[in-house]
């Protein structure tokens, strides 16, 4: 099956997410030297609270990158410069006029470019985390993480940094000191677990964070924005969840579902600072959910229904980008939902705090307390629970090397998913992207024998 | 006396308690554990410090993937091996799940779920602030509350207060022997073994001090001395007799069951009947800066404290100490400012090992090449 230029008239949205992306190097540097907006790094979806001051702009340090970005994703772009993104099928007529052969490529492909451009430089910076002095022994996602900050640290104002139990990962944070000339740090910690106040004193912590963000945006805190924001917030969650739960469990996905988990892939990356604009990404996300649900509607896409649908998880902190490629060859369909079984897409309950901060606390324990957990008893709950809620058939777990918290229970959780789902799983070691994609065919080749 | 002898005075020890109806509750060993609550509910508080070779290591992977640190790969070996000759563990009643680092909430998870031994929580907080130092404080009474419940009634305020008292004098007296000129290890084990029978061990503790004092203090051994840092040396470890041989001793453990132990002392002026005890604790959770576990400062107060050693040292005795940054593979802790710790202290002319590794008995030529070689620079 293929997508021609026509179809992704109709799916251009998941375009623009990856070309905002892609684009962020350019956008942020409007941001920051033309409108003298402050950009403050953030990682995994804790881009929120930024959203609170119209001076800072949150993003999530690889966008500050120059991407190779397809030369097709640019023409669109330009084209919806030009005409806007719902007429771009002017620009395109245009471009095919020209006579520019790229016009009648693919949307997987497109979309599959992104991906790759993306975990090139990911590996890129892996190796600058470790040439910067991170060992070895750390996860995928903190080494790159560090080494986007030794390369693109400089441009930032301040790093938001949250507590989590992974002690790697609040490690990791501070160790973005030593990078010479360290941006400012704004620490809020999350109470291990959810006892006493601890809503209390975890509302004060972001209140602290928040008299910082002050002093860095130069403006005060106002709580409309906020409130504002989590509304907008909470509209992207919906739209996630809905492509989560009702498009990806469906029996006719919008396109093939090699890309549809290529478009998971690229939400899981962007949700972390909604590509800087939650407005933008929010339009986007809810065109990206009419468009699914229309081309659904007229039966553009592919009959899914005798494909098993397998969660790979997690994969936030570092995965083999092939997997859902030979997923797909192998004759399913690979589901990645990493942010929701942590819980960070579920609503933050604005309607029932009239602060937002607290409401915003509240969103941050129950993550912390039900997703995350405090013991890998409860992450592997999370697990179940996710699997359960996508009707997953299988389950391919990422046991992603150095990493101690998220992705080191595989032995608990096969015991739980032999007594709860009564599913087949596997264990797939993960280090670097590209390493090892031949042992992760053969093993998911076997894998996948067992749903024939 | 070796670690077998250790053990087994230890065990009947144990045994003796038990008959005396005390219930025994395990935990990992790392600092911020409030031991004088348990002591003040009856309890005998059992820090784990026991591994070192490959045995108990290896034993774990049906649990964790060998990814995991070292030490709480062997947490969870004493348990899952059998036959062991820590038997004495079958004595648990409870084991504390605590987040000194995510591998230590995790290998105290599966000892408490997988061999059956209850759990009771105590987690703390990353950061330290007034709202961290009043999260600990939630945690404390939770703690106790636990406590409480086992042993069927209040613990007294009294009782703390005098087990914080005792502990206190403990921990000074352990300050001593860490500043004492002797051989490592047999530094090491008289600290182990003190850890072990906590406050039990006092006298004998006095005793040694006394012996050591009418001894002259320094120059005793021809030896290149050292600062122990990063990760402790636990009992079944080879790590103390590979330096000794290489020619260094090691002169002070700066480590979870050294000084990160022995320094949390709470000023006795502070303890007064009038004041409620769980306030100590948390003075002493807020004072407690060299340990590893909070952010974003460790960095900076480590390099500062093992330069304060280092100079100290250098003024008592004239000689240059050797740092050696003691890294136990995958520990998060430890293992991600290594680089960074070794790079700020050379800068200031201290010498630095960063020396990684597991418990594999392969490793030990490899271990002693480069210890020999660090000791060859000083
Ligand atoms: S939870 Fe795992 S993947 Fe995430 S930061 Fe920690 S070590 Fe890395
Ligand atoms: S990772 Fe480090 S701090 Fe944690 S249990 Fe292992 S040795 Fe201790």
């Amino acid at each position: 099956m293929s997508l021609m230029a026509d179809d992704i008239i109709q799916f251009s949205s998941v375009l623009r997410i990856a070309y905002n992306l892609l684009a962020g190097r350019d956008y942020l540097k409007r941001k920051k030297f033309r409108e003298k907006k402050k950009l403050i790094s953030v990682a995994l979806p804790f881009s929120d609270l930024i959203y609170g001051f119209p001076d800072l702009v949150p993003v999530f340090p690889i966008r500050m990158h120059a991407f190779k970005i397809h030369k097709y994703l640019t023409y669109l772009s330009l084209g919806s410069d030009i005409f806007g993104w719902k007429r771009v099928s002017k620009f395109l007529s245009f471009v095919k006029n020209l006579g520019i052969s790229e016009a009648s490529r693919i949307i997987e492909e497109i979309i599959g470019d992104v991906i790759d451009t993306v975990n090139d430089k990911y590996n890129e910076m892996y190796d600058l985390g470790i040439e910067s002095g991170i060992p070895n022994d750390f996860c995928y996602g903190i080494k790159s993480l560090y080494g986007m900050h030794v390369s693109k640290g400089k441009n930032v104002e301040a790093t938001l940094n949250y507590t989590i139990r992974c002690s790697a990962w609040n490690k990791y944070l501070e160790s973005l000191k030593t990078i010479e000339n360290p941006a400012k740090q704004v620490w809020i910690d999350i109470p291990p677990r959810n006892i006493g106040n601890a809503l209390e004193l975890l509302t004060e912590n972001i209140y602290d964070a928040i008299r910082e963000l002050e002093k860095i945006s130069g403006n005060n805190y106002d709580k409309n924005i906020l409130r504002n924001h989590f509304q907008v917030a909470n509209e992207i969650r919906k739209y996630y969840k809905t492509i989560l739960y009702e498009i990806s469990t469906s029996d006719f996905y919008p396109c093939n579902p090699a890309t549809f988990s290529e478009i998971l892939v690229i939400l899981n990356n962007s949700f972390q600072d909604y590509n800087s604009n939650a407005i933008r990404y929010r339009d986007n996300m809810l065109s990206l959910v009419n468009e699914m649900k229309e081309r659904i509607r007229n039966k553009i896409g592919m009959d899914v229904s005798k494909m098993p649908r397998i969660l790979v998880t997690p994969m936030f902190g570092g995965w083999e980008p092939k997997s859902h490629e030979i997923i797909y060859e192998l004759g399913g369909r690979a589901l990645y939902a990493d942010w929701d079984m942590l819980l960070l897409l579920e609503e933050i309950p604005i309607s029932k705090f009239s602060d937002p901060v607290e409401a915003y606390a509240q969103f941050l324990l129950n993550a912390t307390k039900t997703g995350i957990g405090c013991d890998n008893d409860t992450l592997t709950d999370s697990y179940i629970r996710l699997a359960k809620q996508l009707n997953a058939e299988g389950l391919v777990f990422i046991q992603l090397f150095g990493c101690h918290s998220i992705s080191n229970c595989y032995a608990m959780l096969k015991e739980k998913i032999r007594r709860d789902l009564e599913i087949p799983s596997i264990a797939l070691t993960f280090n670097k992207i590209g390493e090892n994609v031949e042992q992760v065919k053969t093993r998911l080749g076997a894998f996948m024998e067992m749903f024939k | 006396m070796d670690d077998l002898e250790i053990l087994s005075e230890y065990s009947l020890y144990l045994k003796e308690k038990k008959e005396e109806g005390k219930k025994v509750i395990g935990f990992i060993a790392h600092d911020n554990i409030p031991e004088e609550l348990i002591d003040a509910a009856g309890f005998i508080p059992l820090r784990m410090i026991f591994a070192g070779n490959d045995d108990l290591m290896n034993a774990s992977h049906d649990y964790l993937p060998p990814s995991t640190c070292a030490f709480a790969q062997s947490s969870i070996g004493l348990f899952s091996l059998k036959p062991s000759q820590f038997n004495f563990l079958d004595l648990l009643d409870y084991f504390i799940v605590s987040n000194h680092c995510v591998s230590d909430i995790c290998a105290s998870e599966i000892i408490s779920k997988y061999f059956n031994i209850p759990r009771l929580n105590f987690y703390i907080s990353y950061t330290k602030n007034d709202n961290s130092l009043k999260y600990f404080k939630l945690e404390l009474i939770d703690l106790k509350q636990q406590l409480e419940k086992i042993r069927g009634s209040e613990i007294p305020s009294k009782d703390l207060r005098e087990s914080i008292l005792k502990y206190n004098k403990f921990k000074k007296r352990l300050l001593e022997i860490n500043n004492l000129y002797m051989k490592g290890s047999k530094k090491l084990k008289i600290i182990q073994k003190a850890l072990l029978f906590g406050p039990d061990f006092i006298q004998d503790l006095e005793q040694i001090i006394q012996e050591y004092k009418e001894k002259s203090p320094i120059n005793q051994i021809n030896s290149k001395d050292l600062v122990l840092t990063g990760c402790s040396i636990f009992i079944n470890d080879y790590l103390i007799d590979l330096i000794e041989e290489a020619g260094g001793n090691v002169v002070f453990l700066d480590t979870w069951i050294g000084n990160h132990y022995s320094s949390q002392i709470i000023d006795d002026k502070l303890i007064d009947a009038k004041k409620d005890p769980l306030n100590l604790i948390i003075k002493r959770f807020h004072d407690n800066i060299y340990g590893d576990h909070s952010v974003p400062n460790y960095l900076e107060f480590k390099i500062s404290q093992i330069e304060k050693i280092y100079h100290d040292y250098k003024l008592k005795t004239g000689k240059k100490l050797g740092v050696i940054n003691h890294i136990i593979k995958f520990c998060d802790h430890i293992s991600i400012m290594s680089a960074h710790l070794k790079n700020q202290l050379q800068e200031k002319g201290i010498r630095v090992l960063n020396l990684e590794r597991d418990y594999s008995r392969a490793n030990r030529g490899q271990l002693s090449t480069r210890i020999e070689a660090f000791m060859e620079m000083l």
